[in-house]
């Protein structure tokens, strides 16, 4: 059955038939022009004329109600007439031609297309249409295999400009006229656009890139806006451009921004973004929002979106940048404040927190934590990093976590507590800050009624306490559990300070003492505020004695169960020093007629001024070195032990004080310790080479002895209780020592530092342990 | 040569003048201390802050001698009896004699 087969496709494909109708049913040559014939139009009519009667007429008979249903009740001949010619000027405009060609009157093709959509062939028209584009796109491919293959060999940004200025003008010539109405624009746009992206080769969105790349942030150009929304490619390579952006945003900031610290970044960086950017980005897509196939409402928003996001994207990367930084940062502090801020600004938009603590972890690790860094060095970059840490994370979280592995370093390195006091009392420290709070330190209890209570931050650990002391100095001074230890050390350093001085003047001091009792509390401070009232008492008594009794001797007096131990050195002073010490006395008694001066003579400075026959000589001289020298004045040729006796004192100490005399060249080494006085200049003659051949008993012996030396000392005490208690009850061990030592008034070791001792005595062969227990050697 | 000192500045410590005489040969270094509060004469004692002039020490004609403020508070309780905790005998303040050598 043929027209079986033929009748089904009356709905679908109604031109061909409707032709064959023209032709074959009604006898009218109101056709001028003859329209091309269908290619279904023959095949069709052979098989009708051949159908027998009876059914050639049924059909006739739908048909005619087809055609009338077609027409619209109206005159059938001219309509399907005039309906033949518009549908032939519609599809001669609707096929898309070389662009060479000239163009049709729009105005005819309008109507003609009017027409074809009032008969309700419309949808077939547009179908038509639809096939028709996808059939031209070879055209497209020939232009863009060209400039693509110019592209490929010239790496020129101005090709791909021209292709896609190129593609632009075939779109629009192609494009159906806006007099047409919206569904052609729409099939154009559909069609056109996703046969092109078919036809783009896949080295095309490279070239893209390119091309964005070199007119991001310009916006002269804005043909090329026009363009590239028209070919529908911002759409397609949305995500190209936002990586582009991306690119350019890491760019600047690499080019802006590592290594400067001293200058806010972020407002310039978000200035170029809004003023290029995102202008450059509206420019773009506010034109697919005021376009009439994509008017989505509210464009600004979505362009917007995409700036925040690209906001982000600076936040980040300025984030990784200035996290991988963030040690030099520290170094630099306080020159590298705006740095911080923006840190801490983009900190606030990224979470990256939990990066910026092991990077900085792993940093101190490498940089810090190490045998070759100073101590001194590493508690001030300790110090930099609590104030900037404070300044990226006020409440202090990022701090504690950073702060540990130092602290533990810290704590396990011999002079930290001396390095951390010479800071506190020493010149030029910056570690006492006149602007901190100086709030005693204490141990805060949570306050459980306070209305403005906060939680603690989501990522403080477990251990983290808000209200841990937040100074730069109780930071410092909670690295070890006990005070008594900077207590004892202040005392050391302090003593040094102060005998030091020669011209009264212990403001500094004073104030210091005054700043730190705030901090250690007063009764921690109490033997500090004595010596430096021995300091005051001694000067105005002098200053009584000297009224009285003028004298070239000024005396620091001090009371000394309040200092630290003092090295006492014997010496027996000679000569006129004598005599000057005994005035001082007798004039000392007069003023205080229940006390006694005990000299330390190896302490303070005497002013020398040696008149030999050619020259004349002022120095200062260690008290050693004038009671030397003040020998050689009864005496020209000494030995060294000869010195050695006369001075009372350790031959080693004598030689020390003597090279000061014979690097001045007032004394020579005739031979080996053997002195003679130089009355008269004499030549140099080898002598540096007899001197260097016996070098100098190293005696650098401070005058106030350690911290360390104290205890080692005290530790000589307990060593003969460990003796006793291994010899009489038998070997122990070293927890039972411990226990037992605790019963020794003044003891107060932890049970480590006892095993540390052991193990030394234990190393020199005085203990042998055994099964962890300790036995003597006998 | 001729030396001529032309300023010192010295340090040293002071000592109670408790009538001993102490020379430098004979100073070992271990301090007398108070019979009373066990601690030395030239710290002060357990109710003081200030050593010195502000914690005195007072003699006894028994020759003992003792932080001023130890003995005051050792006499102020009735079971001293007001005597010397040393040796029992009544206390009696001995005159100081400035010895001028």
């Amino acid at each position: 059955m043929d027209v079986d087969a033929s009748s089904p496709r009356r709905p679908t494909a109604p031109r061909g038939l409707g032709f064959a109708e023209v032709h074959t049913l009604v006898d009218d040559d109101s056709t001028r022009e003859p329209a091309r014939t269908p290619v279904g139009f023959t095949v069709t009519s052979e098989r009708f004329t051949h159908c027998p009667p009876a059914f050639k007429h049924a059909v006739q008979e739908s048909w005619r109600d087809a055609v009338q249903q077609l027409n619209g009740g109206r005159q059938p001949v001219t309509i399907l007439n005039a309906f033949g010619k518009a549908w032939e000027i519609a599809t001669a405009y609707l096929t898309p031609k070389d662009i060479a060609l000239p163009q049709q009157d729009i105005a005819v093709v309008k109507a003609a297309v009017d027409y074809v959509a009032a008969a309700q062939m419309g949808p077939a028209l547009l179908k038509f249409y639809d096939e028709s584009l996808s059939r031209q796109i070879p055209f497209l491919e020939r232009e863009i295999d060209a400039y693509m293959a110019a592209w490929e060999s010239s790496r020129d940004v101005a090709t791909v400009r021209k292709l896609v200025a190129r593609l632009f003008e075939w779109g629009r010539a192609w494009a159906p006229a806006v007099e047409l109405g919206g569904a052609f624009d729409g099939i154009f746009y559909t069609t056109f656009k996703s046969n092109l992206h078919i036809a783009l080769p896949p080295s095309f969105p490279e070239a893209f890139v390119y091309l964005v790349q070199s007119t991001i942030g310009d916006l002269s150009d804005t043909d090329l806006f026009k363009e590239l929304h028209m070919l529908g490619m911002l759409d397609r390579y949305e995500a190209l451009v936002a990586s582009v952006v991306c690119e350019q945003i890491e760019r600047q900031i690499e080019t802006l921004c590592p290594g400067k610290w001293d200058e806010p970044r972020l407002p310039e960086l978000r200035h170029w973004l809004g003023d290029k950017v995102v202008a450059w980005l509206m420019e773009q897509y506010s034109r697919a929002g005021t376009s009439a196939s994509n008017s989505i409402p509210g464009h600004n928003v979505i362009v917007q979106e995409a700036a925040d996001r690209f906001d982000f994207h600076i936040c980040k990367t300025m984030c990784d940048l200035r996290t991988s930084e963030i040690f030099d940062m520290i170094v630099d502090y306080p020159d590298s404040m705006p740095a911080l801020l923006d840190l801490k600004e983009c900190m606030q938009r990224v979470d990256q927190r939990a990066h910026l603590v092991t990077t900085l972890r792993r940093l101190n690790k490498r940089r810090l934590l190490h045998p070759g860094a100073d101590t001194k060095d590493i508690l001030s970059q300790y110090v930099s990093t609590i104030k900037c840490l404070r300044v990226i994370d006020p409440p202090g979280v990022l701090l504690f976590k950073v702060a540990d592995p130092i602290r533990r370093y810290l704590r396990e390195r011999p002079d930290t507590i001396r390095t951390i006091v010479a800071g506190l009392v020493g010149e030029g420290s910056d570690l006492i800050d006149e602007t901190e709070a100086n709030a005693p330190m204490q141990t805060a209890v949570e306050d459980y009624s306070d209305p403005n209570w906060e939680p603690e931050p989501i990522d403080a650990g477990p251990d983290f306490r808000t209200n841990k002391p937040s100074d730069v100095i109780s930071t410092l001074v909670s690295i070890y559990d006990s005070k008594d230890l900077f207590v004892k050390e202040l005392q050391v350093l302090l003593a040094e300070r102060l005998l030091a001085i020669t011209d009264g003047n212990y403001e500094r001091e004073l104030r210091n003492i005054e700043i730190l009792k705030l901090r250690f509390g007063e009764s921690a401070l109490q033997v500090c505020e004595i010596m430096l009232k021995d300091m005051t008492d001694s000067k105005r008594l002098d200053q009584r004695i000297h009224s009285t009794n003028p004298s070239v001797l000024h005396s620091t007096v001090i009371s000394k169960h309040f200092w630290p131990a003092l090295n006492a050195r014997g010496i027996k002073m000679p000569g006129q020093l004598q005599e000057i010490l005994k005035a001082y006395e007798r004039s000392y008694i007069l003023q205080r007629p229940d006390k006694r001066l005990h000299w330390i003579p190896h302490l303070g400075t005497v002013k020398l001024e040696i008149q030999l026959k050619d020259r004349r000589h002022e120095v200062d001289a260690a008290p050693m070195e004038a009671a030397i020298i003040e020998l050689f004045s009864q005496k020209e040729t000494w030995t060294l032990d000869e010195l050695a006796t006369s001075l009372g004192s350790e031959a080693a100490v004598v030689r020390k004080a003597l090279s000061k005399w014979l690097d001045m060249r007032v004394v020579r080494e005739d031979s080996p310790h053997a002195y003679r006085l130089l009355e008269e200049a004499e030549e140099d003659d080898g002598q540096t080479g007899l001197r260097e051949a016996t070098p100098i008993a190293e005696d650098e012996r401070p005058a106030v002895i350690s911290l360390q030396q104290q205890q080692a000392e005290q530790m000589r005490v307990f060593w003969r209780f460990i003796q006793g208690m291994l010899t009489n009850v038998g070997p122990m061990s070293t927890e039972r020592i411990q226990g037992m030592l605790k019963l020794a008034p003044g003891y107060d070791r932890t049970v480590e530092q006892l095993a540390i001792f052991l193990d030394s005595a234990r190393r020199e062969g005085l203990v042998d342990a055994k099964d962890g227990v300790w036995k003597i050697v006998k | 040569m001729k030396v001529t000192v032309k300023a010192w500045h010295a340090i040293a410590e002071w000592r109670w003048d408790t009538g001993q005489q102490s020379t430098p040969d004979t100073d070992d270094g271990e301090d007398d201390v108070c019979g009373i509060c066990r601690l030395p004469f030239e710290a002060c004692c357990p109710a003081c802050k200030v050593p010195g002039d502000d914690c005195p020490l007072i003699w006894g004609e028994c020759t003992h001698v003792f932080h001023m403020h130890c003995l005051l508070k050792w006499i102020s309780t009735p079971a001293s009896k007001a005597q010397c905790p040393m040796d029992r005998r009544p206390w009696v303040n001995a005159e100081r004699k400035v010895n001028l050598n």
